[in-house]
C-alpha cells in the first residue's frame, strides 16, 4: 500500500481528485461491486445508483427507481459484479452491473433494512422484521428466529460458517451450516444497535442505545463494556488484521486494541483532526491500516493508525456522512451524505 | 443542516373506542397534507395513499438502572429509517395497540437522540368510549393510564349514552385528569385541527394546555387510582430550591408520577419557566415573557398514582420564596 502515502506532503496540500455527483436523495449505504469497477449508492426515493469506479469515465443517466420508497441496504453481490439491495417496500434485490434487477425476496409489509454477505463463500444475509433469512451461493433461502425483537443488525463470521445478529437483550449466533445446532444467546441488557464480527472472528462488537459499545469474546463468552460515547455508536469495523476495533461518535478516530491481551484496563487509541464534529462513519481499509472516517459536519478524512495522522479527503458541507466504503484494492473510497450527493474519492497517486 | 422537526401525533385508546375509524378519517380527508402511519394491525386501514408502517410493540427497558426509562425500540428504527425517505412527511402518527402503556411512546421523545432531533412528540390522543369507558376502568391499568397521559380525548360513541352517564364520564376522566381537553364525538368525527399541531409538548406552548382549576372532581381518597393534582403560588419561586426538589421528587416517585407540568414565576426573571416531564424524564425551558403588571404565579400539575398531596404541597412551598 505505498500508494497511500499519509506523510507525502502532496496530500496535506491538496484534496484528491473525485467525483461528486448531486443525487438529491438522502443515501442509506454504498458499496463497490467485486470486480472494483462498479460503485453503488443507495437513496431514499428508491433509486441504485451506479456510477464506473474510474472517476474519468462517462457518469450515464440517473436510473428509474427500484424500490417503491426507500433503499435501506446495499452490499455488494458475493456471486457477481452487482449488488443486493433492501427496501422498506420488503424487497430484497439483485442488482446487475448494468442496473437491471430481478428479485430475490419479496415480504410485504417488512422493511429489509441490514444486509450482510460473507466474503468467500457467497452467501449473503438480510434482516426481515424478527427473522434473519440467509441466502447460499445456489440460492436456498433459510430463516432463522425469530428474535425477541426486530433484528437490529447483522454480519458473518469469519469462515462463513456462523451469522450473529444483534437485537434487544444482547445478541445470537446461529449455525448456518448443513447440520443444525441450536443457537446461542450472548445477553446483555439493553438494546443492541449495530454489529460486527471481527476479521479473524474471535469477538464480536456491538453498539447499544445506551451509547456504549459491547465486544464478546466468543471462544470464552467473555464480554467487556467500552463506556464514554456521546452518541450512539452505529458504526464499527475491525482492521483487516483484526488488531483495531474503529468506532463511529467521536471527534477524532478512536480504535480499541484487540492485538495481544485485548483492551481491557486500556484506553483506545485515538489520533487524527479534531473540530470536524462527530465521526458518523468508520471504514476500515480492507488490507492496509488505513481507516476512512466521515463526520456529521460532512468532511471527509483519511487515517492512518500507524503514523497517527491524518489527511483530509472531503471538506466539511454540513450535510452529515451516512455511507461509507472502500473498492475491493483499497485505492478508492465512495461517500454519501444525508443531502444526496455521493462522492468516489481517486486515492490513487 | 438543521432539518425542521416532524411532529408526531400518538393515537391511544382501549381496545374499539374509535382508533381506527380516527385515523382513517385523517387520512381519508382532503387537507393537502402527507402523513406516514405507525400502526399495529396492519390491514385495518381501508388507504393506501399515505405510507403504512407496520411496527410490533417493542417496548425496551434502557440498560441504565432506571426502571421506568422504557423506550419504543421499534419507533426509534422506523423514525431513524423513515428519515431514509426522499419526500418528507407533514406529520406521523403513532397507532398503539388497545392494551399499550403510553408511557413508552413518549419517553422515546425525550430520550433517543436520533429521534429528538428529526422529530417532536406533539400530543397524545386518546379516544375514550363513552358506553365502556368506566367498565374499562375496572379491568386493569390501561384504559386509565391512555386517560392520564392524554393531552387531548375524544369521547367518542357520545350517541350511545345518556346525558347524565356522559357527565358521569367526564368527571371521571376530570378527576384522572385535569389538563386533557376533552371533546365530544361520535364516530370519532373532529376537526383535524383539534387533534395535530397541538404542540402539546412544547414548551413555548405550555400555556395554552391549563390545567382545569375549576373542576372539581370527587375528593374521595383516591388510593391506587390515577389522579390529577394542581398546586398554585403568587410567591416567586427559588430556582435552586425548585430544582433540587423537583429532581430528588420525580427521581424517588417518577414510576408513580405519569406526567407533571408547570409554569413558574422565578424571583427576579424577566420570562417564565416552563417544565415538563414524562416519569422520571424532564424538559425544562425559558417560556414568554411576563408582561408588565402581569400578576406572576406559580402552577404545578403532577398526575400519577399515590400522589401525597400534603407532602407535595410542602414540598412546593419550601420552594417558595
Amino acid at each position: 500500500m505505498s500508494k497511500l502515502d499519509l506523510g507525502n506532503p502532496e496530500w496535506r496540500s491538496q484534496l484528491p481528485p473525485s467525483r461528486k455527483v448531486a443525487a438529491d436523495a438522502p443515501v442509506a449505504a454504498c458499496a463497490f461491486g467485486r470486480d472494483g469497477k462498479t460503485v453503488a449508492f443507495a437513496l431514499g426515493d428508491g433509486r441504485v445508483r451506479l456510477l464506473p469506479a474510474d472517476v474519468k469515465a462517462t457518469e450515464g443517466a440517473a436510473p428509474e427507481p427500484v424500490h417503491n420508497g426507500a433503499v435501506l441496504s446495499l452490499i455488494a453481490d458475493p456471486n457477481g459484479d452487482g449488488f443486493l439491495s433492501g427496501g422498506d417496500d420488503g424487497r430484497l434485490l439483485r442488482i446487475a452491473p448494468d442496473g437491471s434487477t430481478t428479485e430475490v425476496a419479496n415480504q410485504k409489509g417488512k422493511w429489509i433494512d441490514k444486509l450482510a454477505a460473507h466474503r468467500s463463500n457467497g452467501s449473503f444475509a438480510a434482516s426481515v422484521g424478527k427473522m434473519a433469512l440467509v441466502v447460499d451461493k445456489a440460492g436456498g433461502c433459510r430463516e432463522f428466529g425469530p428474535h425477541q425483537s426486530t433484528v437490529a443488525a447483522i454480519d458473518f463470521s469469519k469462515d462463513g460458517s456462523r451469522i450473529a445478529t444483534a437485537h434487544y437483550g444482547g445478541i445470537t449466533v446461529w449455525s448456518i451450516g448443513q447440520v443444525t445446532l441450536p443457537p446461542r444467546k450472548f445477553a446483555w441488557a439493553g438494546s443492541h444497535v449495530a454489529l460486527k464480527w471481527s476479521t479473524d472472528g474471535k469477538f464480536i462488537a456491538t453498539g447499544t442505545q445506551e451509547n456504549d459499545i459491547h465486544v464478546w469474546r466468543i471462544a470464552q463468552a467473555s464480554d467487556m463494556r467500552m463506556q464514554g460515547y456521546p452518541a450512539k455508536v452505529k458504526s464499527l469495523s475491525w482492521s483487516a488484521d483484526a488488531r483495531w476495533l474503529y468506532t463511529s461518535s467521536q471527534p477524532v478516530f478512536t480504535a480499541w486494541p484487540f492485538a495481544g491481551k485485548g483492551p481491557e484496563g486500556k484506553p483506545p487509541l485515538q489520533f487524527g483532526d479534531e473540530g470536524a464534529g462527530l465521526i458518523t462513519v468508520v471504514a476500515a481499509h480492507p488490507a492496509a491500516e488505513f481507516v476512512a472516517g466521515g463526520y456529521d459536519s460532512g468532511e471527509l478524512q483519511l487515517g492512518d493508525i500507524k503514523s497517527r495522522r491524518s489527511v483530509v479527503l472531503k471538506l466539511s458541507d454540513g450535510s452529515a456522512v451516512s455511507a461509507l466504503a472502500w473498492s475491493p484494492d483499497g485505492l478508492q473510497l465512495a461517500a454519501g451524505n444525508d443531502n444526496g450527493d455521493l462522492l468516489v474519492v481517486d486515492l490513487r497517486r | 443542516m438543521a432539518q425542521p422537526q416532524v411532529p408526531v401525533t400518538v393515537l391511544t385508546g382501549y381496545l374499539g373506542a374509535g382508533k381506527t375509524t380516527l385515523l382513517n378519517r385523517i387520512l381519508s380527508e382532503q387537507h393537502g397534507k402527507k402523513y406516514a402511519v405507525i400502526v399495529n394491525e396492519f390491514g385495518e386501514l381501508g388507504v393506501d395513499n399515505d405510507l403504512v408502517v407496520n411496527a410490533d410493540e417493542e417496548v425496551f427497558e434502557m440498560n441504565n438502572g432506571c426502571i421506568c426509562c422504557t423506550v419504543r425500540g421499534d419507533l426509534i428504527r422506523i423514525i431513524e429509517g423513515l428519515m431514509k425517505r426522499k419526500d418528507k412527511f407533514d406529520g406521523i402518527l403513532v397507532e398503539t395497540t388497545g392494551l399499550a402503556d403510553p408511557g413508552p411512546v413518549a419517553q422515546t421523545f425525550f430520550t433517543d437522540d436520533d429521534v429528538k432531533a428529526r422529530t417532536r412528540l406533539d400530543a397524545i390522543v386518546t379516544v375514550v368510549d363513552a358506553k365502556h369507558f368506566l367498565g374499562q376502568l375496572e379491568q386493569g391499568d390501561e384504559a386509565e393510564e391512555q386517560v392520564a397521559f392524554a393531552d387531548v380525548i375524544l369521547l367518542n360513541k357520545t350517541d350511545l349514552v345518556s346525558e347524565d352517564e356522559l357527565k358521569k364520564v367526564e368527571d371521571k376522566i376530570h378527576s384522572i385528569n385535569r389538563y386533557a381537553r376533552i371533546h365530544r364525538t361520535q364516530k370519532s368525527r373532529i376537526e383535524l385541527d383539534a387533534i395535530l399541531d397541538k404542540g402539546a409538548f412544547d414548551l413555548k406552548r405550555i400555556l395554552e394546555f391549563e390545567p382545569d382549576f375549576l373542576h372539581h372532581g370527587h375528593d374521595h381518597d383516591h388510593g391506587d387510582e390515577v389522579a390529577s393534582l394542581s398546586f398554585s403560588s403568587e410567591r416567586p419561586v427559588d430556582p435552586d430550591k425548585f430544582q433540587k426538589w423537583m429532581g430528588a421528587l420525580l427521581q424517588l416517585k417518577g414510576q408513580d408520577i405519569l406526567r407533571s407540568k408547570g409554569i413558574l414565576a422565578i424571583d427576579g426573571a424577566p420570562k417564565r419557566y416552563v417544565y415538563q416531564g414524562v416519569h422520571m424524564m424532564m424538559d425544562a425551558d425559558w417560556g414568554t415573557p411576563w408582561k408588565d403588571g402581569e400578576k406572576r404565579s406559580s402552577k404545578l400539575v403532577f398526575i400519577g398514582r399515590n400522589l401525597d398531596g400534603e407532602n407535595l404541597k410542602r414540598g412546593f412551598e419550601d420552594c417558595l420564596k
